[in-house]
Parts: C-alpha cells; structure tokens; sequence
C-alpha cells in the first residue's frame, strides 16, 4: 500500500516564494497550527515518542532482555484489568500495560530501521540510477519492476519463510519490500536536479560529482522523502502486524503490538456466553497500533499540505 | 495503438523470469533440509530426511534446480505443489476464481464509493462532509485489516448468524458439486443466476459480505483521500477557473471538466490498486476460510513449497503487466494528449 | 387471563430478541439430520493407506473407508474383534503357532469392495505386500516390514536390497486364509494388524496404474512421490463409507455411506470433513450448527465452556506422550544456541547433557505441576517414562521425578566435578513455533532452572517447522520438545523409539545404553504378556534412573460436538471420529 501512497506523494517540488517579513519556519507553524486535524497527529506521535523513551521508567523490565514482557504464572485465560495488570494480561499472563509501553519502542524501533534502510538503499541505488542515466538506470528501473511486481505480503512472508522468524528478518523482509518505492522517488529527484542550472554549472567548474550529490541534490530531496516515510510508517507497522498474525513476526511474549493481537487472535469472540469477555486482549493493542499509525498518516498528511507548493492558497 | 500493445505485452515473459529468478536466488538461504521440511509431517518421519533431499534433488546446487524448472516450464508444467496435494496449475485454476470474485466486488466498490466520496470531499472542502469523510478514512488507513476482519466476523456471524465465514453454504456447496450444476466462469455469483439459481446467487452474496467489507475498508480509505487531493489539484488549475467564470455550472465544471483530469492520477492507481487488493486477499481470505489465492499462497510460503511460491508470483507479475497495459490504454481514452503521443 | 397470555407472549418476544438471532440453544432443532459436519485443522497428505502416516489422512482412511483384518472393541485397545478376517488368532484358538511366527487369519466371505467387486484373501495379500513394498520414504511400511521381514526398509542408500520373494513368502494364501510369517516373534504384532492391515483389490489397483501384484514389475512402484498413484486421492475399500470428493480447494472431503457395507449400512448419509484453520471460525460454526464436531485445543477449552446445545467429553486418555530431549553430542557448529560452546559459564560443551547429574538437576528442578496446570489446564498426567498409561506394562507404582529444588541443586553441584555450580552455564532451548503447550513448557524450564543459580542462564527461542528440520538433522539441537503419538498401542511403539540405541529419538541425541537395548529385544520378542510386564517394569526403572529425557505430560484428550450427536465413542488410536455408529437428533 506504500506503492499506492507514494504515488500521491512523488510531488515536484518547486521553489518557494517567501513572503515577506515571515521566514519559512514561522510560515510552516502557522500553517501547520492552521489545521486541527495535522496538531492532533503531531500530539500523537510525540506521544508515543516519550512513551517510547521512557519505556524503562513507565514499566520496569524484569527479564535480560527488555523486550521480553514478564508474565506472573502461565495460565492461559487472559485476565481482567485489574491494580497489578492496569490494562489485563494476555493468554499467557503476558501483561499488557507493559507491552504496549514497550511496543511502542518496538514500533519505532521497526518503522525506523526499516525507512533507514531502505533510504539507504534508495541513496545508493537512486543516486547512480538518476545521476548517471544509462544502462544502471536501466538495470536498477528493471530491478525495482521486479520487486514491485510481488505482492507485497507475500514476498515479506516468502523473506521470513526463508530468513527465518525473528524481528530482524522480519525488518528485511519489509524493507525488500519498501525499497523500490524510495528508489524510485530518488531517482525522480536526482534527475530533475541533475538537470537544473545551478548543477550543471558546478559539474562544469570541475565539482567531483559526490560532492554535488551531497551539496546540492540530497538537501534537495528531504522534503519528499520526509512525506514519504512519514506517510510510510503506520504502513510498515500495519505490515508487521500482519507478519506477527501470520506467526512470522516477532516470537510470542516479544513486546510488540502485533504479537499481542495474534496472542488475542483466538479469544475476541469471548465465551459461549458473553463474546466480549476478553475484548481488551484485542482493543488495547488495537487502538495503540491504531493511534500510532493514526499519528503518522496525519502527521505524513500535514508535511505534505505544508511541503507540497501545488495545494498552496487551497488551505 | 496495437504495437504499442504488443510491445507491453512482451515485458510478460521477462518479467516472469525476473520474478522466478529472484524467488530461486532466496533459495541460497536455504539449506536442503529446510526444503525438505515440505515433506515430513511428523518427527516420526524425521530418519527419512536424507532419503528425501536425494529423492527430490533439493541437494542440488540452485542454479540447477532453476534450470531444471524453466525446462519444465517450458513445457507448460508448472510443477507439483504438496501444499495444496496437486499440480501448481490446478491449483492455481482452482483458487483464482475465488479470489478474482472477491477483487472484482471489492474493487467496483472502492472505485465507485471512494471516487465518489473523495470527489464531494474535494468539491465540498472543509465543511461537514470533508471532515467526516477525511476522519474516516485516514482511520481508515490506521487499522490493521486482520483487527477489522475478526471484529466483523464476531458482531455478524458470532452475534447475529447473518454472514458465515468460507465461500458457501453446506446445501449450496452440495448442490455446486451435484450434477445439475454448470460452472460457467468460476464467480459463483454470476455462475448462480446463469444457472437460474437465485438461492446460491443469495448463498455465495451472503458470503462475500464480510470479506468484501473487511478488504475494502483500507483500501477504499487510501483512494478517498488520494482522489480528493487530486480533485483539489485540478480545482485550482486554470483552465477550471477559466470554466467558472465562464458562468458554468458547477456540476458542469466538476463532472465535465474536472474530474476527468482528475481521474488520470487515480487511474494509475486504479491498476495499482487492483494488485495491491489481490495482495491484501491475503489476510481476508485467512480470516475468513475464504478459498482463495491469497491464502493458499501464504501457506505455500509458510511451508516453502517453491514450485507453488513461483507459479503464484508468476500469475500475480503477469497480472501487474496486464493492468499496467489497461491502465495505459485508459490513459489513452481519457487523455487525448497521450493518444497523440 | 388475556392481559396474562398478552403479557406472557411480549415477555417472550423481548427474551428472543434479547437473545440475538444467533445462538442454537439446545433445544433447537437438528441441523442437517443425515449429514455430518466436522471441521479439524490439518489437510490430510494422502488417501492411500500404504503412504499415508500422519493423523489427518489417518482419520479418513481408517475405520471408515478401508478395514482391517481385526479391529477393537469399541475403545478398549486390549480386546480385539474380528472385521476381515472372522476370527481372531490366539495362542488357544491355535491360530498364533507355539513359537509365535505364524498367525493364520480366516477371511470373511461375501465382503464387497465399495466398487462392488468381492474381496478374497488374494486381496488380502496384495494389500499387505503393497503395504510393504511401496515403502515410501517417510511412510508407514516400516509397520509390518519390521515383524514381517526383519528390516524397517526395503532400500540402503537408494539401493533395493530386499527380495520379492523374501516378501512373497511371508503373507500367503492357504484356502480361504491367509497366512503371516514372521521374521522373529513379535509380542505386539495384532496390534499392528489391527491399526495397520488395510485392505484394497487388486484388479481396482491394477487397472489404475498401480502394480499388479507380480514379481516382475514391483521395483518399479517402490518408492512414489506424492502424486504418482491413483490411490492418493481415490479410495476403494470395505467399510461403511465411501469418498465422493476430495475437493483441495475447499479444503474438503465428502464421503457418502455405502450401501454394499458387509453390516446393516451406516445411519449417517453423508459425512464432510473440512479443514478449517482458524480457531474462532470453527468454534462460531459449531455454536451456529454448521458444525456438529470441531477439533479444540486445550488451551482454548474455555472458549467452548457453556455453549449452550453443546458436550464437551473430558477425560478421554490419549497415547500421546510429551518429553523434553537431552542432546548427548550437540554439533557446535554453526550452532547459536550453545554460546561459547565451552563450560565458562556462557556456554554448553557439546556433551554437556551426557553428565546423568546434570540429567538429574533438570529432571527436579523442572516444576512438572505447574507444567500440567498451565499448559494443559490441569488435564494431563506426569508420566514415569516412555511406557505411559493405557499400555501393557505401565508401571502405576514406578517412581516419578518431582520439582524438587533441594534435590535439584544437590545433583548440579556434583555435575561436572563439581565445577558447574560454580561456574554455571548458559544455553538456548527450543520448540516449534505455534505449539502453546510447548511455549509453556519452555517458559516454565526456563524459570525453574534460573530460579537455582544466578549463574544458569536458560533462553528460549522457538523457531519454524523447517528450521527445526535442519537442526534435527545436524543434531543442533540441545534441550529440546518433541512427542510421540502411538501407531500401534503396544509398549515397544513406545519403548523403542525412546531407549533402544537405533530408536528414533536416541539416534538423533546420540544416546545408547546397551542394557536398555537387550531388554527392548526381549520386550519385544516374548509373547508371554507376563514376561513381558515384568520387562518393561525394568525399562521404566532404568528410564528413570538414567534420564535420556524428561517425560513431561501425557495429555487427557477431549472431544466437543453439538449435543445431538449419538454413538459417538472414543478410541485413542483413531485419527480420527469413527462415524458409523453415529446418528443425529
């Protein structure tokens, strides 16, 4: 679904025009301030962000490795909210308030790796595809059709499949996955500017062509790259949801929202007689994934009404 | 406009090679005894597994057994999957009906709710109906499908007993699989009133409710919000302005002029969307026993059957092909300025 | 009196309502009355009974499409019944030979194939000599090769080296019996015939591409894949029912009574088995009466508690037994789950487990009560050893390990010369991803063990089907938890793959221990079912004092269906639900 949103968000970027007697950061803030919607996901996401920072504080790990979530017995009745477990415990009395605090790390943890890598991957290979042209552009455009011809759940779960379950093979898997779209965008990027006056003029004053890349196109193409992976990281935690569903995410008592949903999976209809009895197994977890990647689509939304020059004047 | 067609048409078979060859270059990771995995079922059957690498040659080295199974392809066979215990082509066959009737319902949906809602949005900015239409479906697109799915199957199945899990009913897969019944396109629905028979027709609709709702709400959630910054583009551009003060109508500006340019971004993702549904049939189709594609094609992966893996990534790559061209040929119809290209 | 009934009628309009159109309560009527509905979790792998070994296909095949010669009585595994063959042979009866390599089973006459042609005892044989001769790797044909032949396979290294005439000579025809000659007297081979003595025609199986039963052609047919025989997924047997469909895509399997069944046709009409994989799906579909049977977990038992027009069987003993493995020689290579490979208190050395103090310091420190209530909510029984409950020779006096901290420490300070205790150690265990019980069970080994020593450090790791795969078979392994589930319900299935050096599980974890061996031998060739108690009464003492693995639970089966359904019974060899005496109403 990132294929999908990175379409609409591949704007050219223009240059800007500033008004006078306000400098660009006012002007972001103001706009940014102007839109309800666009403060609400950035109170959400640094939210998360201090949850995520102060996971050790808010709840105390117990185990030699913090992700682990403790569990008190290992009975497999899930168990009520209650003063010991302020949000309950899963099957298997992992305890939820812990691992929704450490999930949110988690999901940082992820999100972010993933995006660094694939950016990564996209700097190298967009660089030299865009920059140079030729037959590399050629052969990274075929690579990339390659990859975006896979749907892209199956090729995370053939990845994992092969890789083998853990959180480190699920990141690849997602980043083989996400890759192609920032290398593209990349690509976009590299070669409009590649093409621009100010360029040309360095490459003919004998500037070794790293040094142009770094000076000139790479400050060039945050903005869009900004939009993208913001608008990307709810997808790629929704991704990593659905891995931990299919059983190929993180191991079972890892903190991680997606595991706790998979961990609840069995128990949402509830007893024969009340079928809401465990419904906090799923809806804590739930809305955490939910306002986490609620958060970023806003967030990702605002960035690019803020970035995007063609919807200026339509606030 | 033919040549042009043909020479997309010629991308199939390399990107079918590309796909299959990056499927087999995953196989380095694996050793010959994870392969052999497909096989044993029990650990009862663990001392058989040397006998089994030797007897499927899974030992061999990767480039060999990719050789070996494009010679095999060549031949129009694309091998045997033990995961669904029959030919890669059967199943394939057999599976793919199923989900193209879920895409197919599930697309029309997402193209005539989301353009519709994403339009008025636009046209509509920032009063009640944009802010509740934007809400929704950036929700939308923040709830992972698996949560939707089982929370729907729980209120309407689980509470209410109105639409059941799977593709049919006892009687009506008892009747499909009796004599008098004649599969004419593999849609149960359509095959249900070409047969005259309303009673499946309801049967196969009723089942197709959930999964359907569950496998558009994303989807259609992502093309709201992306028909309406594209409408909202257009809104501003010249040559609409020039229409309104030209004293037109604004129905006339919207429909005539507006969104027909406003459809180009969307057709792309149109094609794009189609594929990305045949990838998110996934999860619906686990939720909801749904006898599809999808989740045969994850439980392949799960169990490593490779030739089951290749033969589905080959039908998904070759259909990226196929609605790319369409949606290329719609670009054509409603851009005069491509025709002339 | 009318404001009564008026009063009465709206009160039971409102309590309909309130209830929701949804749930059948016990009352309701009977969905489909003449067709069965199970759902289970697994697709079966194959309907041929000479390859099929996994309890998924078990549960179609047999009892319900194709017989044996005897089978039981109902659920008493220990008395048997004739099917096939109309008596059953004993040592009185004269029809097991004094020296126990020859039985002599007499075949019922007028038994029809569900093709309508008429079984003879040349179709018994074919049957057997099938069995044994297709030997598909990772098959079941090891069953009656082993007692028949003396070998557990037809081929070394890809080489046949068995003879047609060496399988020729031990099931023969005479007259209307026929005959089984044994390699070396067998205590327990009834009980592989009950489970195991499937019969097909010949001519079906000729006709369709399957061997015709001669010497000339068999090597041919050894061996198959999957696909390559008509009989994966077409059945022509004797029993009460027979297969309509086989349908994969459904994930489903019809079958239809037979009305040629040699006794009075089934009651049922039609049965379907489909392979549903999620939970809460199957248990929505039992609650609605679109199921009359589903396959439940334990740890899901709660969920299916109280629903209303349902009955839950508790209580049923299973052959199944769960046991923690001891590695003896863990290959270090390459091998992330022993860490420095060294005893420096960050690893294991690759022998680590051959030290039977170090055996005996798990063997108490694992907390086997809590083990059972947490895993397996309470319903399982701790097992002395392999030879569980429910087999001849179980040993209800025998000693059982306890969680005995105390105990536990005193044998980790003897380990390794003493050194262990203080320097500790550090290693990974494993199990199978998606097994809950297994989950427990490591958490709780890994509590227990830390909880002795600072010092002991225990991770867990659970890890894929196809990983598990490959660590079996470089013998990576190092504590690790895997089952066995009975094939026939004789204690040799269970002693030998356990404690015999060319068992199963002793070969993977380089275990061997030559007395066990010679009492193995002797379990299993004395047909004196005394001797033999008093035999295995030695194997459960020397399990116990030497520790190969610790025998953790053997679960307490239990079966959920709607309470309309009768004849039901429970047999814990079936793979299945034995349909035949069932009925709805």
């Amino acid at each position: 679904m990132s294929a999908v949103q990175s379409h609409a968000a591949a704007p050219a970027v223009a240059v800007r025009r500033k008004p006078v007697g306000e400098t660009g950061w006012h002007r972001t803030l103001r706009r940014f301030r102007s839109s309800p919607l666009s403060v609400v996901g950035a109170v959400i996401v640094v939210f998360f962000m201090i949850v995520a920072l102060l996971a050790p504080l808010l709840a105390h790990p117990t185990q030699r490795n913090p992700y682990m979530i403790p569990h008190s017995g290992y009975s497999s009745d899930p168990r009520p909210p209650s003063p010991e477990h302020p949000f309950g415990t899963t099957e298997e009395q992992f305890d939820l308030f812990y691992g929704v605090v450490w999930g949110a790390r988690t999901a940082f943890l992820v999100a972010l790796s993933v995006v660094a890598t694939a950016v990564t991957v996209a700097l190298l290979l967009g660089s030299v595809s865009g920059f140079y042209g030729g037959p590399a552009d050629e052969a990274v455009m075929r690579i990339t059709d390659i990859f975006l011809a896979f749907p892209g759940l199956i090729l995370t779960v053939v990845i994992v499949a092969v890789l083998g379950q853990s959180v480190r093979n699920a990141v690849i898997a997602i980043a083989a996955v996400e890759w192609p779209t920032y290398t593209r965008l990349l690509r976009g990027e590299f070669l409009r500017v590649r093409d621009m006056e100010y360029v040309q003029a360095a490459r003919a004053l004998g500037s070794g062509d790293v040094r142009i890349i770094a000076r000139h196109v790479i400050p060039n193409t945050i903005y869009p790259m900004l939009i993208l992976a913001s608008l990307n990281m709810g997808g790629i935690v929704i991704t990593f949801a659905a891995l931990s569903f299919l059983g190929l995410g993180a191991p079972p008592g890892y903190a991680d929202w997606g595991q706790l949903i998979s961990l609840s999976h069995n128990w949402i209809a509830g007893t024969a007689g009340d079928p809401f009895t465990y419904w906090y197994t799923l809806i804590v977890p739930g809305l955490a994934i939910f306002l986490f990647v609620l958060g970023w689509n806003l967030l990702g939304d605002a960035f690019r009404d803020i970035f995007d020059p063609r919807l200026q004047g339509s606030r | 406009m033919t040549t042009f067609i043909l020479r997309r048409l010629l991308l199939l078979p390399l990107v079918a090679v590309g796909v299959s060859a990056l499927i087999f270059l995953l196989l380095q990771f694996l050793t010959p005894a994870m392969r052999a995995s497909l096989y044993i079922h029990d650990p009862k059957q663990l001392n058989a597994l040397p006998d089994l690498i030797r007897k499927y040659h899974l030992d061999q080295p990767v480039y060999v057994q990719y050789w070996a199974w494009l010679i095999q392809v060549a031949h129009g066979d694309l091998g045997w999957s033990e995961t669904a215990r029959e030919p890669v082509a059967a199943a394939i066959r057999g599976y793919f009906p199923a989900t193209l009737e879920l895409a197919i319902y599930s697309f029309g949906w997402i193209l005539v709710f989301g353009i519709w809602l994403g339009t008025q949005s636009a046209v509509h900015k920032d009063r009640f109906l944009d802010q509740v239409s934007r809400f929704t479906s950036i929700s939308g697109a923040s709830l992972p499908t698996f949560v939707w799915g089982l929370l729907l199957l729980m209120i309407f199945y689980g509470h209410f007993g109105w639409f059941p899990p799977g593709r049919l009913s006892l009687s009506g897969d008892l009747y499909v699989r009796g004599g008098a019944f004649h599969p004419y396109t593999g849609l149960m629905t359509i095959d249900a009133l070409l047969n005259g028979n309303l009673g499946l027709f309801w049967d196969a609709a009723k089942h197709l409710v959930l999964p359907v709702a569950t496998l558009t709400y994303y989807l259609t959630a992502v093309l709201v919000r992306i028909t309406r910054s594209s409408m909202l583009e257009t809104l501003r551009t010249d040559y609409v302005r020039t229409a309104r003060a030209k004293g037109l109508g604004e129905h006339v500006v919207v429909d005539k002029h507006a969104r027909r340019n406003a459809l180009i971004p969307v057709i792309t993702l149109g094609s794009l969307l189609f594929v990305g549904l045949l990838s998110g049939v996934v999860i619906t189709e686990t939720v909801f026993n749904y006898p599809g594609i999808g989740q045969w094609g994850v439980n392949a992966s799960q169990q490593l059957d490779i030739p089951a893996v290749t033969g589905f990534a080959l039908i998904f790559a070759g259909l990226l092909v196929i609605s790319n061209l369409f949606a290329d040929v719609m670009y054509a119809i409603v851009d005069p300025r491509i025709r002339l290209q | 009196m009318k404001n009564r009934a008026l009063a009465l009628t709206l009160a039971l309009l409102v309590g309909v309502l309130a209830i929701g159109t949804g749930a059948r309560g016990a009352g309701a009527p009977v969905k489909n009355p003449d067709t069965f509905v199970s759902l289970v979790y697994g697709d079966p792998e194959s309907l041929d009974p000479a390859y099929a070994y996994d309890t998924a296909s078990e549960g179609i095949i047999y009892p319900n499409v194709y017989e044996t010669l005897i089978g039981y009585d109902g659920s008493v595994l220990s008395r048997y019944q004739p099917v096939l063959a109309t008596q059953v042979p004993t040592l009185t009866n004269g029809l097991i030979s004094k020296d126990g390599l020859t039985y002599t089973f007499p075949i019922r006459k007028g038994v029809h194939f569900q093709d309508g042609s008429v079984m003879t005892p040349e179709d018994v044989r074919y049957s057997m000599l099938r069995f044994m001769l297709q030997d598909r790797d990772g098959g079941p044909s090891w069953l009656l090769l082993t007692p028949l032949l003396g070998t557990d396979s037809t081929r070394s290294k890809e080489k046949i080296v068995v003879t047609y005439a060496q399988a020729a000579r031990s099931v023969t025809v005479q007259g209307d019996t026929v005959v089984f000659h044994l390699n070396h007297p067998y205590g327990a081979f009834l009980s592989i015939v009950a489970a195991w003595t499937f019969v097909l025609p010949k001519a079906w199986a000729a006709a369709h591409g399957d061997w015709d039963g001669t010497e000339a052609s068999w090597q041919k047919f050894n061996n198959p894949k999957l696909q390559d025989r008509y009989e994966f997924d077409h059945m022509n047997g004797t029993g009460p029912f027979k297969l309509q469909q086989w349908d994969r895509q459904a994930k489903e399997i019809i079958l239809v009574r037979n009305d040629q069944y040699w006794r009075k046709p089934a009651r049922l009409a039609r049965v379907i088995i489909r392979n549903v994989a999620e939970f809460t799906n199957r248990r929505l579909q039992l609650q609605q009466g679109d199921a009359d049977a589903i396959a439940v977990d334990r740890p899901d038992q709660s969920k299916v508690e109280g629903m209303a027009g349902v009955t839950i069987h508790d209580g049923l003993p299973t052959l199944v037994v769960q046991v923690l493995h001891f590695n003896f020689k863990i290959d270090p290579n390459g091998n992330p789950d022993i860490g420095s490979g060294k005893l420096d208190g960050n690893g294991i050395p690759p022998d680590f487990f051959s030290d039977v103090h170090v055996r005996r310091g798990f063997a108490y420190a694992f907390d086997y009560a809590a083990y059972i209530r947490d895993g397996y909510r309470g319903k399982a029984d701790e097992p002395n050893g392999p030879i569980i409950n429910g087999l001849l020779g179980y040993d209800p006096t025998a000693p059982k390990y306890t969680h005995d901290p105390a105990k536990a420490a005193a044998e980790f300070k003897e380990a390794w010369g003493g050194k262990l205790w203080d320097t500790g150690f550090k290693f990974t265990t494993t199990y199978n991803t998606g097994n809950v019980s297994r989950q427990v069970g490591a958490a709780i080994l890994k509590d227990s063990i830390e909880a002795l020593n600072p010092k002991f450090k225990v991770d867990v790791r659970n890890m894929q089907w196809s990983t598990f795969l490959q660590n079996t078979n470089t013998h990576k392994g190092t504590l690790y938890a895997l089952g066995w589930v009975v094939d026939y319900p004789d204690p040799d299935d269970f002693a030998q793959p356990f404690l015999a050096s060319n068992g199963d599980y002793p070969k993977r974890n380089s275990y061997s221990n030559p007395q066990a061996d010679t009492l193995v031998k002797q379990g299993a060739e004395t047909t004196d079912p005394a001797k033999r108690v008093a035999i295995y009464k030695q194997l459960t003492k020397l399990a116990y004092n030497d520790v190969p693995g610790l025998y953790v639970a053997q679960p307490v089966g239990f079966a959920v269906m709607r309470s309309w359904v009768h004849g039901w019974y429970y047999n814990a060899v079936y793979g299945g639900i034995d349909y035949y005496p069932i009925y709805k109403e």
